[in-house]
Order: structure tokens, then sequence, then C-alpha cells
């Protein structure tokens, strides 16, 4: 999952960016309204933590256009600004959740998952495939019970397609979704983490589709195609 | 129409115009009367005056030293006993008696009696006509007598002829003349205080104009003093137009500084928190506790510093439909995680005298405060009559117990700490209503749940 941050304050954004890391998602950081809305606009994101009073472009303008050129991913407004009236342009400029500053950790990060797990149609922060649970709001996962050490690119991309389970994901995609901006991409590592995956999960839960991608699957249920 | 405890400008004007016409007009009324009258008795005195020169000039001294006519006066009047008119030829005594020696039937052997003061100017008058008032054989009519002494050949002290006749023709005429005239000045009176009263409503009729206008304004039924005013009162118009834009503005600068500083401290603060929770290098929960304090110390500035601002800007009003719509189209955006259900009915079109902050930071409050309890049904109605608008707005959560209510509506009280938000919400309202003179009223809900009934000032919007 990666996320971007539009936010002005240097010390918030790292720490945002801390935050949602430690949680196990790709983080990039906008400073500014052109950047931040340069960004949203040409890179994939799976939610944005979007600040208000942004400078050269304030916030609702760049909502307003991501909206305009059908940019749907889920956008959360952090904001110091708590009138109504600020509560109702965010909204009506397409908003899928306001918080006002100062704010709790949990309380951000729980708005967050819920954000990017109505966008993905789940219910609930814990996805089962099978015997294989993904908790995104520990960031862990088990198998049988038993929990399974990841680190934090393989965990990205184990929740990445735990989220989007039963989908053929290819490559590419997953490069856009579990790295950050500043990474080194190469699709090509793609595959050693999927090969580190399948050792530490059990091989036959990631299934390749060969030309396509990969889909993350119960082996254990009933085959449907 | 501007009484008051203090008197009115009409009324001032009228009261200085009433200074200057009354005396002149009973000046007038008096010097009328004095020429009427002095007309009328000269025309009164002539034939007494031509009967006393025609008494002079047939009197004879007869051998005997007596005196006697060659020709009576014509008037048959004078032949009638007391009739009014009346002649004689007498000498006057020491004591100014006069004492008859020929005299006119009708006189009925009596005398003509001449009043105390006038008396003296019998004997210093030699030779002239002289008026007096007297009286003669009856007593009750008085009388206007011309008389002149004469000193007759033949004769060795003089005597005085006199014609009289009744006065009281003369005094009526005067006191009716007198009559009329005071009527008439009264009447007079009476036109020009009306004049002088229409003159002044009209002098001042943009006046009272300008007071209706900067009460419009002030009932937010207008922004500006609008109209133009003649060059006496323009200025001030023009003065407090740029007093109510002066105001808005400093109000709105004021808002908007607080508005800045709440901000500037909100993102530090969130900060400091977070980095005690990233840091193990620190405390967190002495952070935590030290950042929540500064928090809670912006919120409570913050809204101190808003309601200070508050009702000071004059003029404003704001559609309370705009408001309530916005709200009712993002409130089940926030509370997603139920199937929120918000019916609006009611007046439309309706309007509140003041700050649209302000109103919806009360209608906010209440029915975020209902779709938060509520399990998913939110009512909202409107209502009003000539002064108030109601809004009440209805759910169908839990509800508050009659006893904690009054526990709800004080500032800072939090009924349940599970639910998240500062828990001031409904003190706020009811802060705030009071401070536009509305009011607040938490009970029971039909659907089960709270019932707020929030009433606010209307302002009725200008049609002209």
């Amino acid at each position: 999952m990666r996320i971007l941050v539009v936010e002005d304050d240097p010390d918030l954004s790292r720490q945002l960016k801390q935050m949602l890391k430690e949680q196990g998602y790709a983080v990039d950081v906008a400073t500014d309204g052109v950047e931040g809305h340069f960004l949203g606009d040409t890179e994939p994101y799976d939610g944005v933590i979007l600040d208000l009073g942004l400078p050269q472009i304030d916030g609702v303008s760049i909502l307003q256009k991501w909206r305009a050129d059908e940019r749907k991913m889920p956008v959360l407004i952090l904001t110091a600004r708590d009138q109504w009236s600020e509560k109702v342009a965010g909204f009506d400029a397409g908003a899928d959740d306001y918080l006002t500053k100062p704010f709790h950790t949990e309380e951000l990060m729980a708005r967050l998952r819920a954000l990017l797990r109505r966008a993905a149609g789940h219910t609930t922060d814990v996805i089962e495939i099978g015997d294989l649970v993904v908790d995104n709001r520990a960031a862990r996962a088990f198998v049988n019970g038993m929990g399974i050490k990841l680190t934090s690119h393989e965990f990205r991309l184990l929740a990445y397609m735990a989220t989007h389970k039963g989908r053929v994901i290819s490559r590419t995609e997953m490069v856009e979704h579990i790295y950050d901006q500043d990474f080194d991409r190469d699709s090509n590592t793609i595959e050693v983490f999927i090969g580190r995956l399948r050792k530490k999960i059990g091989t036959d839960r990631i299934e390749t589709v060969r030309g396509l991608g990969y889909r993350l699957v119960d082996p254990d249920a009933p085959q449907t195609s | 129409m501007a009484t008051g405890p203090n008197p009115s400008l009409v009324s001032r004007l009228v009261r200085a115009a009433l200074l200057w016409t009354v005396p002149a007009l009973i000046t007038a009324l008096i010097l009328l009367t004095w020429f009427y009258r002095n007309t009328v008795y000269t025309s009164f005195d002539d034939p007494l005056e031509s009967a006393v020169t025609a008494l002079i000039a047939s009197v004879e001294v007869t051998e005997n030293d007596g005196l006697a006519l060659t020709r009576e006066p014509l008037d048959p009047r004078y032949q009638r006993a007391l009739s009014g008119r009346y002649w004689l030829i007498g000498t006057v005594d020491e004591t100014n008696d006069i004492i008859p020696l020929l005299a006119s039937r009708s006189l009925y052997g009596e005398t003509l009696r001449i009043n105390g003061v006038d008396r003296i100017k019998l004997t210093q008058a030699t030779g002239e006509a002289v008026r007096f008032s007297g009286a003669g054989p009856n007593v009750d009519e008085p009388l206007r007598i011309v008389g002149r002494e004469v000193l007759l050949p033949g004769m060795t002290s003089p005597v005085v002829a006199m014609a009289a006749a009744d006065r009281r023709p003369a005094t009526r005429s005067i006191q009716q003349f007198a009559g009329s005239a005071l009527f008439l000045m009264g009447l007079l009176t009476a036109g020009l205080l009306a004049a002088i009263y229409a003159q002044v409503r009209l002098g001042l009729r943009p006046l009272f104009a300008l007071a209706e206008r900067v009460a419009d304004v002030r009932e937010g039924r207008s922004i500006s003093l609008e109209g133009r005013y003649p060059a006496e009162i323009a200025g001030v118009a023009d003065e407090l137009n740029s007093l109510i834009a002066h105001n808005r503005n400093v109000v709105e600068r004021a808002q908007t500084h607080v508005g800045n500083l709440a901000h500037g401290l909100k993102t530090p603060i969130a900060v400091l928190q977070n980095e005690a929770g990233l840091s193990a290098l620190v405390d967190a929960s002495v952070v935590k506790r030290q950042t929540d304090a500064m928090s809670a110390q912006v919120d409570h500035h913050l809204r101190r510093a808003r309601a200070a601002a508050r009702g000071q800007a004059i003029g404003l009003s704001c559609d309370m439909d705009d408001v309530i719509s916005a709200l009712a189209r993002t409130l089940p955006r926030i509370h997603r995680d139920k199937d929120l259900i918000i019916d609006v009915d009611g007046e439309a079109g309706l309007r509140f005298r003041g700050d649209k902050r302000d109103l919806e930071d009360m209608i906010g409050n209440l029915m975020d405060n209902a779709a938060k309890w509520t399990r998913s049904q939110v009512d909202v109605s409107r209502t009003a009559d000539d002064a108030l608008v109601r809004v009440v707005i209805e759910d169908d959560g839990p509800g508050i117990p009659e006893t904690e209510i009054e526990t709800a509506l004080k500032r800072g009280a939090r009924l349940d700490e599970a639910t998240p938000g500062s828990g001031l919400g409904l003190a706020i309202v009811n802060d705030l209503a009071e401070a536009y003179g509305g009011s607040l009223v938490l009970t029971g809900s039909s659907l089960g749940g709270l019932r707020a009934e929030l009433s606010l000032p209307r302002a009725v919007q200008d049609t002209r």
C-alpha cells in the first residue's frame, strides 16, 4: 500500500512518513501544493493524507483537480481548520474523511485503514485467505495462527495482494504500490520478493499467471477457474 | 415617529416656533382692539360734541341773571325721562359736583356725576371739549359725557355745558369686536401650529428615513444604508456606512487573526504529540498530557475569542437552508459507519440574524451530535414566527436522561467519554444561542432519542 502525504510542515511530514512506514505503508511526501498535485496526478496511490493550508495551491483546489481528472484514490484531509464550512468544502471537493489537528496517531491510522479497506471493499482490517491471515492493523501476517517474520517490503507486497485477493496483479502494479518514489525501482526485485514470500507462507498460495502477473489464492479452496 | 424619554426634535422645533408666534399674535390682538375702540369712541363722541356746541350757541342770560335756551336740542330722546341721552348747563362747586342750571327733561331733575378720577379734568381745560365717563339719574347706566366750560357774557363765573349718552352700545361693540378678534387669532394660531408641525415633519422626513435604514442594518435586512439623503445628513449617512464597513472589517480581521493563531499552534502541538509517540527518549505520557493541555487551551481561547467577536458585526444575516443542506450532505460522509438518514422538512427560505459561522457551529454541533448517537434516523424541521426561527433536531439514539440534561448544557460537561468529540458541543450551542438572545431546549424525542429545539432571532429579508 502506497500513501501520499501532502503536508508543508517539515516535522509533521517527517513524522507522518515514519508512522506510516511503521504501519507497513510505502510513503511519498510532498511539501507544497504543486508537487502534491503532480504526484497525486501521476502516481497510483492507494491513499492520500492532505493538508489544506499549503503553499502555492491549497488542498481543496488540489482535491478538486484530482477529482475532475478522475483520480479516485481515497483522500483524508488532515488540517487545523475546524469550522463546519471548511469541513463541508472539503467533503464537497471529494474528500473521504476529515481529521483536525492536533490528532492522535492511533486515530489517524485507524481512519486511514478504514479508507483503504472501504476502497477495496473489505469490512475489517483483518483479511483471511484460507488459513493465511493478514492483519493490517498490527502490520503482521499469520499462517495457521503462527506469526510470520516479514520485512517491511515483504509485508507490503503481501498486504497489497491480500487487499486485492483473487485478482491478478502485474509486476508493474506491484512496483507502483509497494515502493515509494525514492526507491530504485527494478521490477526484477519483485520476483525476488515473490520467491521469499512463497518460502515463508507456502509456494501454492501465490499463483503465477504467465505474462500477466501474480495472484494470491487459497490453495485449499475448490478451484473456480 | 421618534418619541422617547427625550423631547423629540419635532416638539423642540414646534415649541421654538410657539415662543414667537403666540406673543406676536397676542400683541396684534391688543393693538387691533385698541384701534377699534378709539374709532368707536371718536364716532360716538361726535354727536355729543355737536350737541355741546349747539347748547353753547343757543344759551342766553336772561334779565334776572337766569339762563335760557333760544332753541332746544331737537333729539326727542332729550325729552323722554331716563332715555339715555342727556344734556345740562350748570356750575361746578368746590367738590367738583355739578349743580344744574338748565337740564334736559330726560334727566328728570337729577344731575350728571362725573367719575372720581375724571373730575379734575373739568376745571383744568377751559374752553375745550373734555370727555368723561360718569353716571346720570339711572345709577346702573354708565355714561359717556362730553363737557365744555364757557364764560357767558354778563356772567361772573363760568358755566359748563354737557351732553351725555349711554355708553353701553359702544362698549358692547368693542367687546364683540375683541371676541371676534380673539376667535380669529386663536384660529390663526392653530393653523400656524399645524403648518409648522407639518413643515417640521416634512423637513425632518429624511432623518426619520435614515433612522429606519439604520434599524434595517441592525436587524440584518440590509448591509448598508441605502438611498439618497439631503446634503445636511448625507455626511452622517456616509459616515455611518463607513463605520458599519469598518466594524465588519475589524470583526472579520479579529476572527482571521484568532483563526490563524489557533491554526498556527495546532500543527506544532500535533508534531509534539507525535514525536513523543515516536521517540523512546522522552516520557510519552508526560508530553501527551502537556500537549493535550495545550490543545485544550487553544480550543478554549479560540472559542473565547470567537465569542468576543460574536454579535459585534452588525447587519449580518444568512440563509438557514444553505447551512442545513450542506450539513445534511456532509454528515453521512463523516459517519460512514452507519446508514445515516437525514430528513429535512418544514419552512424553507428562513434567515437567521447573525453570523453564518455561528449558525454553522450551532446547527453543526446539534446535527453532528444527533448523527453520532442515532441508530440511523435524524429529523431536522424548521419553523418560524415573526421574531424567531426554530430548528428542531431529533434522533432515534439512546437520548439523554432528564436528570442529566442540565449537566449536558453546562460548559465543559462530557456525558460519555466513549464517544469521540469534545463533549462541549451542547454547552457551546447553548452559550451561542443565549448570546444571540435565543435558546436551546433539550427533551426526549418521539423517535426515542434526543430532541433539541434551537430558537434564534429571525432576519426578514428586505424585499425592496
